[in-house]
């Protein structure tokens, strides 16, 4: 017995993956857990409006995080302001009466903080929540889902189908055929790339048909997004095919990649409940920026200029990501020789 | 047959993987219309020179010519490869592997041989190994290449078809295709016009088996103690073998042979006979194995 635990030990030892992931994900749930768990936002950004504005911004305190008071502001401004996420809440002060907070019900944990210090203001503050009206959950789980789903998918599908040519000794056999290494990654990745956006559109729509999740803005936006948010997860699928050796070792990598994406994007504790440090992790993930996207396009009707930030970032990082990748793949499956080779046969220079 | 240009040429081709030469400045061409055996050991070098002659790896030095340039997209369009894995897509059905290649060479479907056309629609991991490898050729011919390269084509399959599968190699020879084939079976390696051995990593030899064996001798042992003789030339630290009850040792003299055996009181006759090429390889990779 002795002989076999010195040996599962030995190969533990040598199987970095397997070791990485018994290092990295224990500290991975403590930080997530210890700095980013966290329901409870203590910081709205909150804007007021109103002839009476001055008095009201006074008297606010937390969660409300005044960030300006405007007292030319109207109403329209207030959803306007709210629909484009400028602000978590927006309260709207008139010259006499209970001012209303108009909240963003998109953002689940920031609405019930804000709802919560409204109705407990005695009656000065008049909760009014907009795109979520009754604060269901799934109606902002619903649009992270979307995400989710194709992150799996994407990264997955990709890395095993990749693997998967390797391991069979097929992928040599691709390498060793007139293709170009755009065409190999191309055909290989786009019934990928098909499958993920079938999914995105078949969990949507049940999404909205079963939970009753409103879908208010332009379709096209959310398609826009989902597919530069597909080319960075397919990208990243791609790049760890290119560093695992079996189906195994992709799927662990892949999971290492999905699970900080699915705590810290912010699609199950709120981005801003968590410390600026675990904060900045989830902002390097581009599934933070397709919530953002499918969020503010099904609940909100968030306009695209709204949502350029979001858009650009998972346009940078889909460009960044999938360009690497294919480098990376086309150094696979057609090596370059070296210069002095090239320059040898350039000039006849071999024996 | 050297005046003609090659269809490929490996020029001092090294390739090191880390502090480890996997191959070691080896030359080699192969010319239309003849057979080339690269033999060796496991482990000798010889898939990795394949890999690099394919332009699946890049020689650390040295470099590749194929059809007198470097290793390309053009280039793979002529020649055809069986893989030691064979490179089917398992998922697949015959019809389909075949249908996938041929699409990707831009070639015509070929006509399937019986065999084959009988299981066209199965899917290729269920279907025998000799018949995968048979698939695999017929896939590697399919756009008629001018070089065929094949690693190891027969391992695992029985008798009867390797011998169907070399006459395949044989016919497209005639037809001018230059035929670069990797093998540890020596009677495979007696088909081929021309041989090059490896052995850790180098080309230590090549040229026709005959070349090749030289007046490399053997000794062979006739005796009814053929174990005991075994056993002591054996524990002498000689490189003997045994083929049926014949000992056998290569590159021995024989007087060193009757001195252990008479050390052993055993008796014997001790003759000497040429050597074959698979004792030939024993000696030249003993000779290589670093100390």
């Amino acid at each position: 017995m002795w002989a076999m635990i010195l040996k599962e030990f030995l190969e533990l030892r040598r199987d970095r993956r397997t070791m990485a992931m018994i290092i990295a994900l224990p500290l991975l749930l403590l930080v997530v857990f210890g700095y980013a768990a966290n329901f409870t936002v203590d910081d709205v950004p909150t804007r007021v409006y109103g002839p009476n504005a001055q008095a009201v911004a006074g008297k606010l305190h937390t969660p409300f995080d005044v960030k300006k008071v405007d007292p030319a502001g109207t109403e329209e401004q207030a959803r306007d302001v709210l629909r484009s996420q400028d602000a978590g809440a927006v309260v709207v002060a008139p010259s006499s009466g209970p001012a209303t907070v108009f909240i963003d019900g998109s953002n689940l944990f920031s609405a019930q903080s804000v709802t919560a210090a409204s109705k407990a203001s005695g009656g000065v503050l008049q909760p009014e929540v907009l795109f979520n009206p009754e604060l269901k959950t799934s109606w902002t789980m619903v649009p992270a889902l979307v995400g989710m789903i194709m992150a799996f998918i994407g990264t997955i599908i990709t890395a095993i189908g990749l693997v998967r040519e390797r391991q069979a000794g097929t992928l040599e056999q691709l390498a060793v055929m007139p293709f170009k290494a755009t065409d190999v990654i191309v055909g290989k990745i786009a019934p990928y790339f098909v499958l993920a956006a079938f999914d995105m559109v078949l969990v949507t729509v049940l999404g909205c048909l079963l939970f009753g999740v409103p879908f208010a803005g332009s379709f096209l936006v959310l398609a826009l997004g989902a597919a530069l948010f597909l080319f960075c997860v397919l990208g990243i699928g791609v790049l760890i095919s290119s560093v695992s050796q079996n189906q195994g070792q992709a799927m662990q990598m892949a999971l290492l990649t999905l699970m900080p994406q699915m705590l810290l994007s912010g699609m199950i504790f709120p981005l801003s409940a968590m410390a600026a440090g675990v904060r900045w992790i989830g902002y390097l993930f581009p599934l933070t920026y397709f919530n953002m996207v499918s969020n503010g396009v099904m609940l909100r009707d968030a306009p695209i200029s709204s949502l350029a930030l979001p858009l650009g970032l998972l346009a940078g990082m889909a460009v960044l990501v999938f360009s690497f990748a294919v480098l990376r793949f086309r150094r696979d499956l057609a090596p370059t020789a070296p210069k002095a080779a090239r320059d040898a046969v350039a000039a006849g220079g071999t024996r | 047959m050297s005046e003609r240009a090659p269809l490929i040429r490996a020029d001092r081709v090294t390739k090191r993987y880390g502090s480890f030469t996997a191959v070691d400045t080896v030359s080699l061409d192969v010319f239309p219309g003849e057979i080339v055996g690269l033999l060796g050991a496991n482990g000798a070098g010889k898939t990795t020179l394949i890999k690099n002659l394919l332009g699946l790896t890049v020689p650390t030095e040295g470099a590749v010519i194929a059809f007198g340039r470097l290793p390309d997209r053009a280039t793979r369009g002529r020649l055809g490869y069986v893989p030691q894995g064979l490179g089917l897509w398992p998922t697949l059905t015959v019809a389909e592997n075949i249908s996938f290649a041929s699409a990707a060479f831009q070639a015509e479907t070929p006509t399937l041989e019986p065999a084959l056309a009988a299981v066209q629609d199965r899917l290729v991991g269920e279907i025998g190994l000799g018949l995968q490898r048979q698939l695999a050729f017929t896939i590697a011919l399919a756009h008629h290449p001018e070089l065929l390269v094949l690693d190891e084509p027969t391992s695992g399959v029985e008798p009867l078809a390797r011998a169907r599968l070399w006459d395949t190699v044989h016919d497209q020879a005639d037809q001018g295709v230059g035929v670069l084939v990797t093998t540890h079976y020596m009677q495979e390696a007696q088909q081929c016009d021309r041989l090059v051995l490896m052995s850790h990593g180098k080309a230590v030899a090549a040229g026709s088996e005959r070349d090749i064996i030289g007046n490399t001798t053997a000794c062979e042992v006739d005796t009814p103690h053929w174990a005991a003789a075994f056993a002591a030339l054996d524990e002498a630290g000689l490189p003997v073998t045994l083929n049926g009850r014949r000992v056998r040792l290569a590159d021995t003299p024989s007087d060193t042979i009757t001195r252990v055996l008479h050390g052993a009181h055993i008796t014997a006759d001790v003759r000497e006979v040429p050597a074959t090429l698979e004792e030939k390889m024993t000696v030249i990779d003993r000779a290589a194995t670093p100390a």
